[in-house]
């Protein structure tokens, strides 16, 4: 925003924001475009548009003369229909993120679209793979996405399978993605089409964005693929040569900024897709059931929590979730899954407080914050205190996954079959056995 | 027009009455030790390579709407882009896998300094910009830009030339193939900050454009701050004339022949202004494209035959009234002909075959000839052109081709060509509109820093070396000269005799180069390493050149030059001892002293001590 005499000028000018303008002051006389001003910066300082395109900053006194030149041109962008070639068809359910971004001269950062139909007309080959029905769902920040939003995103794809589309494709935000994949793999059963969640770590506004090749193969998946899973479909590396297809319930964001920062924990990928729409597919995988319908099951009880182990942790925490009534507590421990819970110090010691929780019904899951890896309960002491204090050791199931799972549990069924199931593999969230291979191959 | 030696020579009401316009852009790479956005290593040497990745990239819709022409048209290639990586000097912020770290300030500082000491002022704020670039040679589709210099101006003896604009960028990517589809770049120079000085359009002859171009060079060698070598500058000519439009002339690799170049391509913006009254009065028509590869079935012509072998098509296209135009040269080697076959190119094909060119030369029988004609409805003053190739490309070349023939009634088209050898220009892709610039919003404003420069000043610099060197035109030389940065060197450095180490310079080097020693490969280092041996009474006046004559690579290789080639000096009493033994006076007896030990001996120290003995005798 401008300052309050910025505004007062702009307005004795009969200047908007966006008119073409002449600005005069000392030796200079600059025209374009005055643009509006971002939060981040200088508010008294006016920002215009050059004619050659530069945006430069004005500041503003007294003697600045303004007169106005012109009125922009409104906005000649339109969406272009893109017709569709292909008569296959797949719903994508749009819900913001940053594969629907632009730029947003307000805060200076990026918004996100409002017609997501925008993006689809800058990919017109998709028109080749599916005949694509757009419902927009909302447009918000993955951060911003709760369980309330995942129930929605739900229902639109059960819906949409259930009415006789091939596929689902689902684009949001990246950084909670992992977690939307988690609960939707719980929340859809018996799949008779495959859900795919894409998304991007560049704007769709740059030439550059991963939100094109992500879109295409998230696309070409959904409408040809008979994988009957969440899946989530991203760059298998910085290179724009082909996505993972990667398993709803095992998969993390492993870098803040890469575009290939999706990687398979645990697990390997379910396929490779290719630019040009080529499935390999690379693991076992639930097979597509066309002829039965997809069951939905919204129950979330969202009165579960996450905590991390570290040195130094305070165990009084438990106490405020067992006062707020929380049901469950996914516990990030280091290790094989442990805590402190032998230390002399008693302030430290965890004991205790998992014994209480335990004995006042919460569910307490034991996962690793090594994040690869399976738990055990039975190799060290502390383990077996924890386990003995009523901890469930969740296997090779993610924080994340095993949260969201948790949670997903209470919602629709008993606590004591909650507590009974949290442990045992029910989307592929937990695994027999763990190949050599499904640590660390991105390395290489 | 009168020729001159191969090169027209004219005077300043020729380009006057031509409503001749120039401007140029200036591009120097800064010297500084990180890059612009980034912590990477900028000095421009080559890494060592650690991998690569494959992009893509793709036009995306601007901010104020609409899309950029070249944008579209880069896009359209569908190429694949391909990344080298290398340790030290490429980071995730480079390969557009990170956000911008926060900018240089040394080299904001360079560009203010700069910016100040061409008169401009530097904005109350800056905005960093995103400059689309879709050549591929941004892994980001961008270049970051931003406007740090306004309103300047320079002053060269009676004329006034504005400098408009000053910015502040990152370099792009050096490209290292291109084949087909797929282009390589290395990404150690991309992000090493850049400065772009631009003029306004009112240069009035070629020459004066050099000497512009030549000025703001030395403006810029004086800052101390940028890189040299070769690419390190780069100079873009933008240049019109009544009639035409503005085309954008980039790849200068040698300054020398800038007049000679914009010369030329004003013969051929004459030529293209000739063709086009010529078609109106023709009522030329680009035609519509027709397949014949029917024609060809059975052709002896290689080039057809073997792309039709290869599923290959012959597709012809129909120019009513261009007949002996495509041939017809405006400027020297410079035809429509081949401006047509520049823009079919870029979408694969090796060339075009146009009538007015001998048919027969290519193995095309009378027949085919005849019978391309009725299947394009061919008459009279028409013309027509031929492609071969696979379908997509082909249609693809026709389109290119047809999009270069409509441009003809035009006259000029508004491109960016490049210097080709012969100081000729080819198409190299459409001018970018303004529609491709958009903030840069992962980056903050900058508030620049009230601090004050001492500006550049060529005169004070000149006056400096006027007084070092002590012959008036040997010092304006170096002033211009590109050893000036060397010279200054190795004169801080050493202490040696400024005029030794200028006309060492400039008149040793340019004979020894002539003579085929690359003395050029010799770094500062070495030569500061063998002027302080010449300083230490080490070697003698001579013996630097036949040091240089070896082009040593470092100061270990001047000892062992010196050395091997017993160039050490003789001297004091050892020089004293030396005489003695010579019999005789005078000059005889030095000039017989010095045949032997020419590079051992300095010759005034020699003089003096021969004198000395003939005075005491």
């Amino acid at each position: 925003m401008y300052t309050d005499e910025i505004v007062r000028i702009f307005k004795e000018s009969n200047v908007e924001v966006g008119d073409i303008v002449r600005l005069s002051y000392g030796n200079h006389v600059v025209e374009g475009i005055i643009m509006p001003r971002p939060e981040s910066g200088d508010s008294n300082v006016i920002i215009i548009k050059r004619t050659d395109g530069y945006n430069m900053g004005v500041g503003y006194n007294k003697s600045i003369k303004i007169q106005k030149i012109g009125k922009r041109n409104a906005a000649t962008h339109t969406v272009k229909k893109v017709i569709a070639k292909s008569n296959v068809d797949v719903h994508l359910l749009y819900t913001g993120g940053t594969i629907g971004s632009k730029i947003d001269y307000v805060t200076g950062g990026v918004y996100m679209l409002t017609k997501p139909e925008e993006l689809l007309s800058e990919v017109p080959e998709l028109s080749d793979v599916a005949n694509i029905h757009v419902e927009n769902l909302m447009s918000v920040a993955s951060d911003d996405i709760s369980y309330k939003e995942w129930i929605v995103i739900a229902k639109h794809a059960a819906d949409a399978l259930n009415s006789g589309a091939k596929g689902v494709v689902i684009t949001m935000g990246t950084d909670t993605m992992h977690y939307t994949a988690a609960a939707l793999s719980f929340m859809l059963d018996d799949l008779s089409g495959p859900v795919v969640i894409t998304g991007a770590q560049r704007s769709s506004d740059r030439g550059s964005s991963d939100a094109f090749m992500n879109l295409i193969c998230a696309t070409n998946a959904a409408a040809k693929s008979d994988i009957g899973e969440v899946s989530i479909c991203m760059h298998a590396s910085m290179s724009d040569d082909y996505c993972n297809m990667l398993r709803g319930t095992k998969t993390r964001k492993l870098h803040t900024s890469r575009r290939d920062a999706f990687k398979p924990i645990n697990e390997k990928p379910i396929a490779k897709v290719s630019l040009s729409g080529n499935m390999t597919y690379t693991n076992n995988y639930r097979k597509v059931d066309r002829n039965n319908k997809t069951k939905l099951l919204t129950g979330f009880e969202p009165k579960v929590a996450m905590l991390k182990a570290y040195p130094n942790s305070d165990p009084e925490i438990l106490d405020y979730y067992i006062e707020k009534g929380y049901k469950g507590v996914i516990i990030e421990g280091t290790g094989l899954g442990h805590m402190a819970v032998s230390t002399a110090h008693k302030e430290y010691n965890w004991l205790n407080a998992i014994r209480k929780a335990t004995d006042k019904g919460m569910i307490v899951g034991i996962t690793s914050q090594c994040i690869y890896g399976r738990v055990n309960s039975k190799v060290y002491r502390n383990a077996r205190l924890m386990h003995d204090a009523g901890a469930v050791y969740c296997e090779d199931m993610l924080p994340e996954t095993a949260y969201v799972k948790l949670g997903f549990l209470l919602g629709n069924k008993s606590r004591d079959d909650s507590r009974l199931l949290l442990n045992k593999n029910m989307r592929g969230e937990i695994t027999e056995r763990t190949g050599e291979e499904e640590f660390g191959s991105f390395y290489a | 027009m009168k020729r001159n030696s191969g090169l027209f020579m004219h005077d300043k009401t020729y380009y006057e009455k031509l409503g001749f316009k120039c401007g140029l852009e200036i591009h120097q790479r800064l010297s500084v030790s990180k890059k612009l956005f980034c912590n990477c290593d900028a000095h421009y040497d080559k890494g060592s390579k650690i991998g690569d990745i494959e992009r893509r990239q793709r036009a995306v819709t601007g901010e104020l709407g609409g899309r950029d022409v070249s944008a579209e048209f880069e896009s359209m290639k569908k190429k694949r882009f391909r990344y080298n990586i290398f340790d030290s000097k490429t980071c995730l912020v480079d390969i557009d896998e990170e956000p911008p770290q926060d900018l240089n300030a040394e080299a904001l500082d360079i560009a203010m300094l700069i910016s100040k000491s061409l008169n401009a002022d530097v904005p109350d704020e800056i905005e960093p910009m995103r400059k689309g670039v879709v050549d591929g040679s941004d892994p980001s589709a961008f270049q970051r830009s931003m406007l740090v210099g306004y309103d300047g101006n320079l002053k060269i003896d009676k004329v006034e030339v504005g400098i408009p604009t000053i910015f502040l960028e990152e370099e792009s990517c050096g490209i290292v193939a291109h084949d087909g589809d797929s282009v390589t770049y290395d990404t150690d120079r991309l992000g090493i900050p850049l400065i772009e000085i631009d003029t306004d359009p009112i240069i009035h002859t070629p020459i004066e454009a050099k000497n512009v171009a030549r000025t703001i060079g030395l403006i810029l060698r004086l800052s101390g701050k940028v890189q040299r070598g070769i690419g390190s500058i780069r100079q873009d000519v933008n240049i019109s004339i009544i009639g035409g439009t503005r085309v954008e002339i980039k790849g200068f690799q040698d300054i020398e022949h800038m007049d000679e170049v914009i010369d030329k391509e004003i013969e051929r913006q004459i030529g293209l202004i000739e063709i086009k009254n010529i078609l109106k009065n023709r009522n030329a028509e680009v035609g519509i494209e027709k397949e014949l590869s029917h024609v060809f079935m059975k052709t002896s012509a290689k080039i057809i035959r073997d792309q039709m072998s290869t599923k290959g098509i012959v597709i012809g296209l129909r120019l009513a009234g261009f007949a002996g135009l495509l041939s017809k040269e405006i400027g020297k080697g410079m035809r429509l002909g081949r401006e047509m076959s520049d823009y079919a190119k870029t979408s694969g094909v090796k060339g075009i075959i146009h009538s007015d060119e001998k048919l027969d030369a290519y193995g095309i029988s009378s027949d085919e000839m005849s019978d391309v004609k009725k299947e394009l409805n061919v008459i009279d003053d028409d013309a027509f052109v031929l492609i071969v190739g696979k379908e997509d490309v082909c249609r693809e070349a026709i389109r290119m081709v047809k999009i270069r023939a409509e441009m003809a009634f035009e006259g000029v088209p508004s491109e960016t060509r490049a210097v080709s050898n012969e100081q000729t220009t080819r198409f190299l892709r459409p001018i970018p509109t303004g529609s491709r610039m958009y903030p840069e919003t992962d980056v903050l404003p900058i508030v620049p820093s009230k601090k004050t420069f001492d500006k550049i000043d060529i005169k004070k610099t000149s006056v400096v070396l006027r007084k070092e060197i002590g012959i008036e035109q040997l010092a304006e030389q170096m002033l211009w000269s590109k050893y000036l940065h060397t010279y200054e060197d190795i004169r801080k450095r050493t202490g040696a005799d400024p005029l030794v180490i200028s006309v060492t310079l400039l008149e040793k080097f340019r004979e020894l180069k002539r003579s085929g020693i690359d003395v050029d490969m010799i770094d500062d280092q070495t030569l500061v390493a063998i002027f302080n041996s010449y300083k230490e009474g080490v070697i003698t006046k001579a013996g630097i050149e036949e040091i240089l004559k070896r082009t040593p690579r470092n100061q270990k290789e001047v000892k062992k030059i010196i050395e091997s080639e017993k160039l050490e000096r003789i001297s004091g009493s050892e020089l004293k001892e030396l005489v003695h033994k010579f019999e005789g006076t005078g000059r005889d007896k030095i000039r017989r002293i010095m045949e032997k030990y020419r590079l051992n001996i300095d010759g005034e120290e020699l003089s003096k001590i021969v004198n000395r003995d003939d005075d005491g005798k």
